[in-house]
Parts: C-alpha cells; structure tokens; sequence
C-alpha cells in the first residue's frame, strides 16, 4: 500500500501537470474556434434584411451567442440526465462527477441566455422582461440547476449526495424538452428562428439567409468545443479533489 | 454608439460570465494545490516522528 507522502507527491504530480497544462491543445482550439465564431457573429454575417430599426439589426447579431448558448444549456443538462442515470444503475462515482461538472458547465452557458435574452429583447419587443412561456420556462429551468448545486452542498454523506443530485437531476431534465418546445406548443411572442413554428404572435424573428446560417452552425461547433474543454477541465479538477479528499483522510486516520 | 450598445453589452455577458467562470476554475486549482502542500508537509512531519 502506498504511504501518505507517496500519495500527496502522486496526487502533487497530477495537480501540477494536470488542469490548464494538461488540456492545453484542447484548450488553444477553444479559444480559436471562439475567437473566429466572434469574428464571424460580429463583422463576417450579413445584416438580417427585415429588420429595420439599426438598434435591432445590430442586437439581432446577439442570436449567434445566444442560441449557441441555449444550445449548450440544454445539452450540459440532457448530459447530466445521462450521468444521473448512469450513476443510479452502475454507482460508479465518475458518473456522479460528470453530472456535477456538466450541470455547473451548464449553468454557466444558461446564466449568459438569461442576461444575454433580455439585452436582446429591450431594442426589438421594448421591455427588457415579459413573463412569457418560453422566458418563464427558462428561468424556472435556470433555478431548478442552480437548486441542483444547493442540494448538494446540503447533503454531508457523498453517497447520499451523489443519489440524491441524481434523482433531481433526472426530473430537472424534464425542463429541457418543455422549454425547446415552448415556442412551438404556445402562443409565445419569442421567435424560433431554428426550426419555426408557425408562431404568429414572434416579433424579432428574420430569415436564415445560407450565410447566417453558416456563422449559427459555426457558433454552434465553437461553443460544443468550448462546452467540452470547461468539461474537461471540470471533470480533472472534481476528480483531483476527491483524491486530495482521501490522502487527507488516510493521513488523518492512519 | 447609441444604436450598438445592445450589441456590446449582450457580447460584454458571453465573455464576462465565461472569464468568471474560468477564474473560479483557476482559483479552485491553485487552492486544491496549496492543500496537497499542506498535506505534504504533514506527511512529512509525521514520517520524521514528529
């Protein structure tokens, strides 16, 4: 069996070459890739033609962030359902570990549709809030992750911990396809411009052009990239505190 | 100026929230790497006999 100072010098090792060393590659093409769908959202895509007032045709230029981000919103969280149910049937802890990193990746990508939405909405519907379906879905959907992390912080035993988040996870993702379908079942003055409805009540919708189409679906490989480094390094760190979390109970208790 | 402050400030959240996050990624490295210090010095006072 390994002793204590073997253990910390192992786990140094990790802590020290892994994290924002070990993932450089990944993390270099990230950051390219994002700087390029930057470039591409901001100067590269043309002006959505029927929208007229310039305040409007320029924070429609928002949408190539904003849908990404939903986008990785709801995949981090359809991930995390995965994870909890993996972890409900196996009881591996790399699961319960995936659930969390991909539930707080999530919620990062979530909280920038939320602030970023109503930026958006002040130049094209006027007000910068409306308790509409789509919005009142997402923010419920924002708080029910944000209640995924408190639980966990609520619960000292980590088995129980890791049973727990996952059962709340799996109902939390019923979230998801609701509020993908929102502005398809309901009357809903939010516009889908990826696969419309037919939705009468949008304003600030605008069609895809084969150009803004292009800059959306590289926005959206930018930020899936993206969604996997901070998963990544998510995943490394969680898994490094677990194993600082054991050598301090072995030396502890030895 | 008028007519692009939307645009600037629904950017300024993508990158805002993204370096805030990273930054706690970062933090929570370095602290996870001053407690293996810790722990290493009391692996080590504890091998000596002390």
């Amino acid at each position: 069996m390994a002793t204590p100072t073997a253990l910390t010098q192992q786990t140094k090792t990790e802590v020290t070459a892994g994290g924002f060393n070990g993932g450089l590659g990944l993390t270099l093409v990230s950051g390219i890739l994002m700087l390029a769908a930057l470039y591409m959202a901001l100067a590269w895509a043309p002006d959505a033609l029927n929208l007229e007032a310039p305040a409007e045709r320029y924070a429609q230029r928002i949408f190539y962030f904003h849908v990404p981000s939903a986008w990785i919103g709801f995949l981090a969280f359809i991930v995390a359902a995965v994870a909890a149910l993996l972890y409900l049937v196996t009881r591996n802890p790399r699961w319960d570990i995936w659930g969390l990193a991909s539930v707080e990746v999530g919620l990062a990508f979530f909280t920038m549709v939320m602030l970023s939405g109503p930026i958006w909405a002040k130049p094209t519907w006027n007000v910068w809030w409306t308790w509409d379906p789509r919005l009142t879905i997402s923010t419920i959907s924002w708080l029910l992750y944000i209640g995924y992390l408190m639980l966990r912080g609520a619960v000292d035993n980590p088995e129980r911990q890791a049973r727990f988040a996952a059962v709340y996870a799996l109902i939390a993702a019923i979230s998801v396809p609701i509020n993908w379908m929102a502005i398809r079942w309901w009357r809903t003055i939010h516009p889908a411009v990826v696969a419309p409805g037919k939705n009468s009540e949008a304003m600030g919708g605008f069609g895809m052009s084969d150009n803004i189409m292009l800059t959306l679906v590289f926005c959206l490989v930018a930020f899936t990239v993206f969604y996997i480094t901070l998963m990544y390094h998510r995943i490394r760190l969680e898994n490094l505190k677990r194993r600082v979390e054991a050598v301090k109970q072995e030396i502890l208790y030895q | 100026m008028g007519d692009t402050i939307y645009l600037a400030a629904g950017y300024a959240v993508f990158w805002i929230v993204s370096f805030v996050y990273i930054y706690t990624l970062v933090n929570r490295q370095r602290h996870l790497q001053k407690e293996v210090e810790m722990l290493e010095q009391l692996a080590q006072r504890e091998g000596n006999g002390e």
